[in-house]
Order: structure tokens, then sequence, then C-alpha cells
């Protein structure tokens, strides 16, 4: 820690010194008997002073939580040696990380004495936090002397996305041969009912139908459909994002993903995340827990990186677009490296849905008339947009800052039905 | 008298050392900085859009080089949700469903102006087509 003579000291001092030349230009000596009391108390408390030994460390209460939820971060000071001082202790964070009490907090520590302060601590945003260290500044009892450092480690704290639970996804066109949650479109052992055909050798007894054996006087036998489960990849666009003071579509696009990531997972599908922008992440498909913590802990960490770079579905690496997957693009669809990306899959028969995260939520219209007409012209655009990504077969889901995922999705499903599928992948 | 006068001066001196002397024992002043948070930029199709639409009133050629493209982008998806093609729409249908001014623009076929310093679109002009494209 750095000692510095406090400014209230160097002010006494600076007042004692005019008075003292007061003194010599007047020839007047009461001026300088004024002026000796603060030289004396600025005197006596610089050379009383003693440097304190303070350590200080950084609790957090628990390291993970959800958006909007709070920690409470201790602070423990100890001070080994030296005298009794006046702290101020300021916690620092990294932003978007909302603090009670706001700004620094002061406490009085004798020598050999262990104290603690207490913040909560609130993300007021998903992402990978940090908390501390924290800057001490330490002054005698006298207010002479101050010693000022940053003390205490960092501490990360960790905030996940607030997700909407999803009673309904999108169903995939095609399935994998992996046991599942859909009827698949072929043939085989399952549980739901497909069809009635004659009898084979090899068939199995208990799946003779005898009712319609009775009726038709040769064996028959019922034929199901398997349940499979599906292989999903998450498409993130990061390229831009549309932001106010209440947050960002890249907010609402992982609070997207989260949820979609975790319903996909929970009915046994392969998922795998693509972070598509200005830097390329992603994660291989897979199933399980293990890689719903994999997915948001990647989500944690995207972000809007800004590049003039094209990219296109060649960058992609072919094991994470796992033929016959269903491509859940979740774009604000502002950019057109992000719409030029999305034709291209569908063109290249990718089973494609795109959820737009509404970025109108985030903008408003100008002040000027000319602003007005523009923000006008731009839903209009924003509209065109969407009628020629559906004719080409791709289902857009629009998801505003206050709706919910599940009827825009619901929605989708009901496009599907009707869309062309895709041809082949 | 003098005397008097040295003692005001002396006492007047000493309230003022004390004065300055308590307010700077006193609770230090803290600074307070405004922090002004930084617009958030808007998206890029929304400001050029707001570009279009302000030169758009200079001149012709604006309006058929830079405003006639978004026109017949949107004016294309909204009548083919009603079943048209602007590509092959009558000139009365056009005119009929669109209006004079937005059908002279979007229209196929269009020519480049001949005059390049035409006057361009009027904002009472752009809000009209506005109007009747959203509600078509």
């Amino acid at each position: 820690m750095s000692a510095l003579i406090s400014s209230r000291t160097r002010g006494l001092i600076a007042l004692a010194g005019a008075a003292l030349i007061g003194a010599l230009a007047s020839g007047r000596p009461e001026l300088a008997l004024i002026a000796m009391p603060l030289l004396v108390f600025a005197g006596a408390g610089l050379v009383l002073a003693r440097e304190p030994h303070l350590a200080v460390e950084i609790e957090l209460d628990r390291t993970r939580l959800l958006e909007g939820e709070h920690a409470v971060a201790t602070v423990r000071l100890r001070n080994d040696g030296g005298g009794a001082v006046l702290v101020e202790v300021a916690l620092l964070r990294t932003r978007n990380l909302a603090l009670e009490p706001v700004g620094a907090a002061g406490i009085l520590l004798r020598a050999g004495v262990r104290s603690e302060l207490t913040f909560a601590v609130r993300p007021q945003r998903w992402g990978a936090h940090a908390v501390g260290p924290v800057v001490v500044c330490a002054r005698d009892l006298l207010g002479v002397t101050t010693w000022e450092g940053r003390l205490g480690g960092r501490v990360d704290l960790r905030a996940f996305p607030r997700e909407q639970r999803l009673r309904e996804l999108v169903a995939p066109l095609r399935t994998q041969p992996f046991l599942g949650t859909h009827v698949a479109r072929v043939r085989g052992e399952g549980i739901e009912f497909a069809d009635v055909r004659p009898f084979h050798a090899g068939d199995r007894v208990r799946h003779i139908n005898w009712r319609a054996t009775a009726r038709r006087g040769v064996p028959q036998v019922n034929e199901r459909h398997p349940e499979h489960s599906s292989d999903v990849v998450l498409l993130l666009d990061t390229f831009e994002e549309a932001r106010d003071s209440a947050g960002g579509t890249l907010d609402d696009a992982v609070r997207a993903a989260a949820a979609l990531a975790r319903a996909c997972l929970a009915r046994r599908d392969r998922v795998a995340l693509v972070d598509f922008g200005g830097t390329l992440h992603w994660l291989e498909p897979a199933f399980g827990t293990t890689q719903l913590y994999r997915i948001i802990d990647a989500l944690l960490a995207s972000d809007i990186a800004f590049s003039y770079a094209w990219r296109n579905v060649e960058t992609i690496p072919l094991r994470v677009l796992p033929p016959g997957a269903l491509v859940l693009a979740i774009s604000p669809l502002l950019d057109g490296r992000s719409l030029a990306m999305v034709a291209d899959l569908r063109r290249r028969g990718f089973d494609l849905t795109v959820i737009e995260v509404s970025p109108l939520d985030h903008v408003s219209p100008g002040e000027s008339d000319d602003d007005a007409a523009a923000y006008r012209l731009w839903r209009l655009q924003r509209e065109a947009i969407r009628a020629r990504l559906q004719s080409l077969g791709i289902g857009v889901a629009v998801w505003g800052r206050d709706g919910d995922l599940g009827p825009a999705l619901e929605g989708v499903n009901i496009f599907r039905r009707s869309a062309r599928p895709a041809v082949h992948a | 008298m003098r005397l008097l006068a040295e003692i005001a001066l002396v006492v007047l001196a000493a309230i003022g050392v004390a004065g300055c002397a308590s307010l700077l024992l006193g609770t230090p002043p803290t600074r307070r900085r405004r922090a002004r948070a930084p617009a958030p930029p808007r998206p890029d199709q929304l400001v050029a859009l707001e570009r279009l639409t302000t030169s758009a009133r200079t001149s012709a050629v604006h309006v058929h080089a830079y405003l006639r493209p978004v026109l017949v982008e949107i004016t294309s998806g909204r009548l083919a949700a009603h079943g048209h093609n602007l590509d092959r729409m009558p000139e009365l249908t056009g005119r009929a469903l669109l209006g004079d001014r937005l059908w002279d623009i979007v229209r196929p076929g269009r020519p480049f102006p001949e005059d390049r310093r035409g006057p361009g679109v009027t904002p009472q002009e752009l809000r009209a087509m506005l109007e009747v494209l959203e509600r078509l």
C-alpha cells in the first residue's frame, strides 16, 4: 500500500504557511501564533502515524446463479499490526454487476482486530463476472496520513440466463437411429402404430394382429414407427445486435438458445452450438446434461465481435452440421451475412427454422419526420425479409422481448406443416 | 483606537483560519462524476434507411437508384402475400392497388430518370406511400 499525506493535512500546512507569510509580510507575530497549532497538529499526526498491515479476503456465498438473483460478497479485513485506522473499502466489479450498498463502505479497524463488510452483488445480465479486488483507503485516526492500495483477489461469478420453459419445440423432419422421443417416419420397433401387412418369415409372433388375421384369412402383423432422436444445431448469430438501456437482442438470443438447448437435450436429442459472427465458435453435437453445461458455458462467452470478414457455411466444420440435422438459427436478422448464411443452409437442404429475436423492441423511431418514415420503412423491409425466407421454405418465429417463445414456435410448426420439406442434406 | 483595530484584525484572522480548518477537517467532499452512458448504436439497416429517406428528397436519381429497390422489395413481398406479382401486374391494377406515385416508382421497367436533378420524393409523398404499403 502506498502512503500519502492526506489532502486535508496538505490544506492545513498550506494554511499555516500562508499565515506565516502573512505574519512576515505584515510584521505581526499574532498570525504566526495562529499558524502554530495547525503545524503542531500536522507534525504530530505525521510522527505518530504507523502503517497498518491490512489483509483482505473476498468470499461469495455462491459463485453460480441465475441472472436477477443476488449473491452476498463478504469482504474480510484484518489489521495485523500498526495503529488503528479508519478504512474505506470499495469493491471493484465488472460491468453489468450491481452492488448494494453503492460506493465505499467505512469501518474503524484497530490493530489485531478482524472485521467484515458485506455487499449484495446482483448480475444484471447473464455472463461471467468478476468480483474484486477491493480498493482500500486507510486513514490514521487524526486523518493526517492515508494509505491506499488494491487488496484481495478476484472471485468469478457466473450468471446463467433465465430461461423460459418450453412445452413444445419444432418437430424435426428427419430423425437419427438413436433412441429418443420423436416418432420416426420409418417403420420398425416402436409403440406408435403404422400399418398392417402380411406375415413374413422372421416376424415375431407377438406382432401378429389376430383380428386382421381372422378377417383376411392369412396371418397379418402390425408395423410400428420407432422412437428416434434427432440432431439439433443451434446457430447463434453474433454479427450485430440492437441494444437499449434495458438490454439487447444478444441477451434475448442467449436466453432463447439456453432454453432450446435444455428442452432439446431433455427430449434426448443431440445438440450442437455454432456461435456465428465476427468470430466463429462451435460445440460438436452430443447428448446429455454435460452437453447442456458445455453449451451454457459457451453461451456465457458469446459477444458481438465487429468484423468485415465474410463468412459462409463452408467456414463451419462439417462435423458440427450433421446431415439431416434440424438447424435452429437464432438471429435478429440485422446482418446481410447471417441472411445469406440462412438462405445458403436452406439451399443445401437443411431442415431450417429461424427464430427472429426482434430488434424493434430495442430501437425507437427517430424524432424527425424523415427518421420516423425510415423506421416505418425498416419495419416493412423486415417483413419483406421474413416473407423472402418463408418463400424459401424456412419457418420464421418472431420473438419479442416480453413475449413467450412457445407460441412463436407453435406458429412455426403450423407453417412447416404446409411448407416444402427439405430435399436432402 | 489603533489597538482595538489590531485586536479586531487578529480576531477576524483567527475566525477565518478556524473556519478554513474546520472545513478541511470535516468530511472531504466526494467527487461526483455524472457518468453519461454512450447512446447505443442504431442498427446499420435502420441508419441506412434514415440516410435514404433524407437523400430521396434531393433528386430523382436518388429515388431511382436507392429508394426504388427498397420499395420494390417491400411491395413485391406484400403483393405476393395476396397472390399478385408485381412484375406481371397490369398498369391499371397497379395504380388501383398502389396509388399513382408508388406505382410510378415501383412499376417494372421504370427507365432511369432523364432529368437527373429532377425532384425527389417529398416527405408527404413518402408518408402516403408508406400508408399504402402498410394497408396492403
